[in-house]
């Protein structure tokens, strides 16, 4: 349903655009008169494709519906509209040769994020993923659009609709985290989601459990760090407290269950154990059903065929 | 008239039987009101931990998710579980311990009542597969626990050796934990939770295959065999699916 169009056809809307600009002062509800009724997408002078839909409504239930579009849209690097007066603050300013590794369209708006939640933008930079970004300037850790969605549908965390709600984290974090290519790239497991999945805390997860622990319960959000880094919450001394959230006393030997460890030949017991299980299991199986069937047989063959006596070498 | 009961206690606990001497009452008890209620609770227990385990095996599928919102969700379910878990292992212990006071009475081990395997339950399991076959004509001849009552009854000690004890593990690991050696720490724990989910599925499996089988489906059986309610089976019953007990009670001729 994606259409991309140039800057032709959408210019014809402009005597309409032009009409209603004129009438009211420059607040949202201008930007969205247009722009909610506008379908589609535009190229921009750098060829990035920019979709100019905006659904009004959703929006102002966002949690940032009571925003200015200029809060966060502060300068327009392109396209038709001039710039809102002000422009950009110096530490939006500072973070958008950073940005600009993650939003093509607008890194002033990403950059934005910062004026209003300082702190857990700090959090964010200093994070494994931050630093991703920040000092190594890669492109693909993520930063707040990545796991909030959509910019301007954002909705609080308990809002089932939210990416980072209780239902939805696992599938958040494992867009990276359960993808080969990216855990590949990362020198990261890419186990860790579908071993969560067979522990005991994702069984419960997937059978609605709303207590048992996901991937932020132990590991964090914004400040989210490499699991071997100092301060990391499932470290060490660290793990103990972070376990004991939930496992009163935990003690050393009981945090070295592994939560959602890849179990593999490296650890024979538990890998040929499973196999060796699957084999009893197959033979009593074997067993049990063979004798079960041929004494059936041999029961219907007594009683009906040979009906004589009751069946047993006993009558 | 000898009390049945009195038949069922010297068939457990007096050396010699007076073979042929005794008369043959209708019924004979096999198992006394202690081994029962002990099997009512095994029951019941072993039918909730399956009922509110099973959903944990295959989480994903849709099936389990409506299965465990009958048991009150994961969290109701596995308190459930937990409870009948401890349940079953007390019942267990009891079981054992029931077994020393029996054996402190005088009960003794002989190759016609135990239960404990013997060479020639091996003996009778190929012939009773030549029977099922047709080869042989002759059913093996079993005395009061056949290898099909040992495979059942060891099983259970095989569970709870396995299960059981996972089971408790997992059920309250931080308090468990400090019994784990340090060195097996690796693998131990990752063992716990195969053999528990693994031993369990083997577990329902045979009850569902061995067990239903033969104390419900067999010929003349179905429903089922009314002995876990009343304790006792016909002498006639007896001499056919117990002849070497019986003959040990009642003697060859008994009648």
């Amino acid at each position: 349903m994606r259409r991309v169009l140039s800057f032709t056809p959408v210019c014809l809307l402009v005597p309409l655009l032009v009409l209603l600009w004129a009438s009211a002062a420059r607040a949202s509800g201008d930007c969205l008169i247009c722009h909610s009724a506008m379908h589609g997408a535009v190229k921009d002078a750098k060829g990035e494709t920019v979709q100019v839909h905006l659904d009004a409504e959703a929006f102002t239930k966002s949690v940032h519906g009571s925003l200015e579009c200029t809060n966060c849209h502060m300068s327009f690097t392109s396209g038709p509209h001039k710039p809102p007066e002000g422009g950009t603050t110096p530490e939006v300013a500072a973070l958008l040769p950073y940005t600009r590794l993650k939003a093509k369209v607008d890194p002033v708006a990403l950059a934005a994020c910062s004026q209003c939640h300082p702190g857990i933008y700090k959090e964010v930079r200093e994070s494994i993923h931050g630093e991703g970004i920040f000092k190594k300037k890669q492109s693909d850790p993520p930063l707040c659009l990545d796991c909030h969605g959509n910019p301007h549908y954002i909705v609080a965390k308990t809002d089932p609709k939210s990416p980072v709600n209780f239902a939805n984290v696992l599938e958040t974090c494992g867009r990276c985290h359960n993808n080969e290519e990216v855990a590949k790239k990362y020198g990261m497991s890419g186990h860790v989601i579908e071993k969560y999945k067979e522990s005991f805390h994702g069984k419960k997860y997937i059978l609605g459990d709303k207590k048992v622990p996901i991937c932020n319960t132990c590991h964090g959000a914004h400040m989210i760090m490499a699991v071997a880094a100092p301060g990391s919450p499932v470290m060490g001394q660290a793990k103990l407290a972070t376990c004991g959230r939930c496992h009163k006393g935990a003690t050393e030997k009981f945090v070295a269950a592994p939560v959602h460890k890849y179990i593999g030949k490296e650890n024979p017991i538990p890998f040929y154990g499973e196999k060796l299980l699957i084999l009893l299991v197959f033979g009593v199986f074997g067993f049990t059903v063979s004798h079960v069937i041929l004494e059936s047989w041999a029961e219907i063959r007594d009683n009906i065929f040979r009906k004589s006596g009751k069946g047993g070498p006993h009558d | 008239m000898i009390d049945s009961k009195e038949i069922s206690v010297k068939g457990i606990k007096v050396e010699k039987t007076e073979v042929g001497e005794q008369a043959v009452p209708k019924e004979i008890e096999r198992f006394n009101v202690i081994f029962r209620i002990q099997h009512v609770i095994m029951l019941v227990t072993f039918l909730l931990l399956a009922f509110t385990g099973w959903a944990l095996k295959y989480p994903e599928i849709e099936p389990s998710k409506w299965w465990v919102r009958i048991w009150g969700g994961p969290e109701t379910a596995g308190i459930i579980h937990r409870t009948a878990g401890l349940t079953m292992l007390a019942d267990f212990v009891w079981h054992v311990i029931y077994l020393g006071y029996l054996f402190a009475k005088g009960m003794r081990i002989r190759a016609v009542t135990t239960i404990i395997p013997i060479p020639k339950d091996i003996a009778d399991v190929i012939k009773n597969y030549m029977y099922f076959l047709g080869i042989s004509k002759e059913k093996p001849r079993f005395g009061r626990f056949s290898y099909i009552h040992k495979f059942d009854y060891w099983a259970v000690f095989w569970g709870m050796g396995i299960i059981g004890i996972s089971g408790f593990v997992l059920a309250f690991p931080v308090f468990s934990s400090q019994f784990f050696p340090k060195a097996a720490l690796g693998w131990l724990w990752p063992m716990m939770m195969i053999l528990h989910s693994d031993e369990a599925l083997l577990a329902i499996v045979f009850i569902l295959f061995w067990h239903f089988f033969n104390e419900h489906l067999k010929w003349g059986k179905f429903p089922m065999s009314w002995t876990w309610i009343t304790g006792k089976v016909t002498a006639d019953y007896m001499k056919h699916e117990h002849p070497l007990e019986y003959e040990k009670m009642f003697g060859k001729e008994g009648d």
